[in-house]
């Protein structure tokens, strides 16, 4: 087991450079995601780690040992692709075995390692089984098993679970999160999917256009985003976003969207009057009622999910989604009021997109 | 849609209708090489299979009985038609073989080295190293027999089977090394850094998880290079005099007196048969889709 210590690293390919001077400390054990859009950085970030790519400018340490010019194989990592990348022409006990075989491990230590890692993944009855006669979760665990057979010191994934079908992702998703609690073997985990990072990561580093935009424990990224792009992109349905200027209506602040329109603010709300914010409140902090509340909407479409409804509405000319737990039924097209919770508005500045804290 | 019946009865007779025209020369060159020498050339007309089959012939060409010992045991007269050339072919078919496959070997060998590296390894001008190779293939052999000829007298290499090998090689090769990149460009790289993570190095990689992933693509390419170097003609006329292979040995069997049909038939259709088991051994290896399984299709 080992930490895994960023700093300042850069990367270029040619003369351009998608990674700026990033810095990041995975301690020993954690499960950290690095989230973002497809094109922001993370896999690469990944493959640095692994070695697969050189930093051009920076250094990566993993277990305080300086590792930029070490070869993939004497890193002690183990690597998890996207897309599998099994050997197909070995069967599974082969696959599995293969990096034991390459360092002349016995063969009775191999067959127990490899017999380890088949019964905490199921394999045990497809090892004589070559790829091509597995399922896609079955291909996606022996490739975690691998990983888990050379009991490296630090497990990089690179979007394992993008090319299983939904059912199945959430399935892998906690087996994932079970190896790591069994293993407490320290994991990168790269995905575009928040809820995949939400459920899986003691930390998570969200990242844009190569840089980190945040990071933190889910729950306080979620709660706190720091900016409008982590609040967007973070949570599902998102989170509403309302533009309005900061006024004083009788004594109170509130943020006028409309003339019609005045969203409501806790006193401590921390802008200024007259500033230019996003008002942001996330769906299931929106409490829609056919009769009674703050704002008046007007219904478009309703989606009972089973837990919860979905009723997205339009608020001055804005489609706002706002959830509640409780067994109403909205008409389309009907008038609806929404009452934000106070307490739970984010407030952004709309030139900067940074987050204005409550004062 | 399923077709209709008598769509698919077409279907059938023309897929045999096509079959047929493509196998009847080989059948008619099979068939004339056991017929007697009277019944090649009947001067009512072509002969189907009323004649009494003989492996006279290929006693001549594949077991060294010399034509007048089979006009002796004919009972006088002459046997064919040509003159006293050797058609004893066992040498031929021998040195036909030596060159085939070590050119293919050679080939195959050089070929799949290079196009690993033209697959994975980035280097400056790869492109047009690439072009480069390929445009080694438009070159007409004619255009540099006469050279190449000059060069191997120089070195030595005129008339060995190593010379020829080397001149197969030559034209194998651009090629080969083109089909075997397709092939190993097919491979995800994922698959290498898998490999490297798992603790190979560049050559464990390649020998151990890359190239087993190709060997359908490597046995495609060995059948394309022993089959051209096997029907080679014009560099084996140039740069050979004792060693003679299978197309250049052919045409001595036409001589100044006359063509020999039944020798060139039986000899012929004797050639068909190592390229034949050739692709045969390899055939098992052309099965398509042999990096299933490693990826998420």
């Amino acid at each position: 087991m080992a930490s895994v210590t960023i700093s300042d690293v850069s990367k270029s390919f040619g003369t351009v450079e998608v990674i700026h001077g990033l810095s990041l400390d995975i301690p020993d054990g954690k499960f950290v995601v690095l989230l973002g859009p497809s094109g922001c950085g993370k896999s690469t970030l990944l493959r640095m780690i692994a070695g697969l790519e050189t930093a051009t400018k920076g250094d990566i340490a993993i277990a305080d040992t300086v590792v930029n010019t070490v070869h993939p194989k004497d890193r002690n990592i183990a690597m998890v692709f996207q897309n599998y990348a099994l050997y197909a022409h070995m069967t599974v006990f082969d696959n599995m075995a293969f990096s034991m075989d390459l360092r002349g491990t016995p063969k009775a230590e191999m067959k127990e390692k490899v017999d380890w890692a088949a019964s905490i993944l199921n394999l045990t009855d497809y090892l004589d089984r070559y790829p091509r006669q597995l399922s896609g979760g079955q291909r996606q665990r022996v490739a975690m098993g691998r990983a888990i057979v050379r009991d490296p010191a630090v497990f990089l994934f690179d979007e394992p679970l993008s090319n299983l079908d939904a059912k199945l992702r959430v399935q892998m998703r906690t087996e994932i999160k079970e190896l790591h609690q069994k293993l407490k073997t320290t994991t990168v985990y790269v995905t575009h999917d928040q809820i995949e990072a939400m459920t899986m990561a003691d930390h998570i580093v969200i990242m844009r256009d190569g840089v980190i935009e945040q990071e933190g424990r889910p729950l306080d990224i979620y709660d706190g985003p720091d900016n409008l792009f982590v609040a967007g992109f973070i949570g599902s349905p998102g989170m509403n976003m309302l533009n309005g200027t900061v006024e004083r209506m009788d004594g109170t602040p509130i943020v006028r969207m409309t003339d019609e329109i005045a969203l409501p603010l806790p006193e401590n709300a921390g802008a200024k009057d007259g500033q230019a914010v996003v008002y942001g409140i996330r769906p299931e902090h929106l409490e829609p009622r056919p009769d009674t509340g703050t704002l008046a909407a007007t219904t478009q479409v309703v989606e009972p999910t089973g837990p919860e409804n979905h009723v997205y509405a339009s608020l001055g000319g804005v489609e706002v989604c706002a959830i509640t737990r409780d067994r109403i039924e909205f008409k389309p097209e009907a008038p609806v009021r929404l009452t934000p919770d106070l307490e739970r508005v984010h407030l952004f500045d709309a030139d900067t997109g940074m987050v204005i804290r409550h004062g | 849609m399923e077709p209709s019946h008598a769509s698919r009865t077409l279907r059938d007779i023309v897929a045999v209708l096509v079959v047929a025209i493509f196998m009847f020369p080989i059948l008619w060159w099979g068939l004339n090489s056991i017929k007697p020498y009277s019944a090649i050339f009947d001067k009512d007309g072509p002969v189907y299979l009323d004649f009494e089959p003989t492996l006279d012939n290929y006693r001549v060409t594949m077991m060294g009985v010399s034509r007048v010992e089979l006009a002796i045991q004919d009972g006088g007269g002459t046997y064919g038609a040509g003159g006293a050339s050797s058609y004893d072919s066992r040498q031929t078919i021998l040195d036909s073989i030596i060159v085939s496959v070590g050119s293919t070997i050679i080939s195959v060998f050089l070929a799949t080295l290079a196009a690993y590296a033209l697959s994975r390894m980035a280097m400056r001008g790869k492109q047009h190293f690439i072009f480069w190779v390929l445009s080694q293939r438009f070159m007409p052999p004619i255009a540099i027999v006469i050279p190449l000829l000059f060069m191997f007298r120089d070195m030595g290499l005129r008339d060995t089977h190593f010379g020829l090998i080397l001149a197969h090689v030559l034209i194998n090769l651009p090629l080969a090394v083109l089909l075997l990149k397709s092939f190993f460009d097919d491979v995800p790289k994922d698959v290498d850094e898998a490999a490297m993570i798992d603790g190979a190095t560049r050559w464990q990689s390649f020998r151990r998880v890359v190239l087993p992933m190709v060997r359908g693509g490597v046995a495609a390419t060995a059948v394309l290079c022993f089959i051209f170097s096997w029907t080679e003609f014009m560099l084996s006329l140039y740069l050979t005099t004792s060693i003679r292979t299978l197309p250049v040995k052919i045409t001595t069997f036409v001589t100044s007196t006359g063509t020999e049909w039944g020798f060139i038939t039986a000899l012929g259709t004797t050639a068909i048969l190592p390229a034949f088991v050739f692709i045969l051994l390899v055939q098992r290896h052309l099965v398509r889709g042999l990096t299933l399984g490693s990826l998420k299709e």
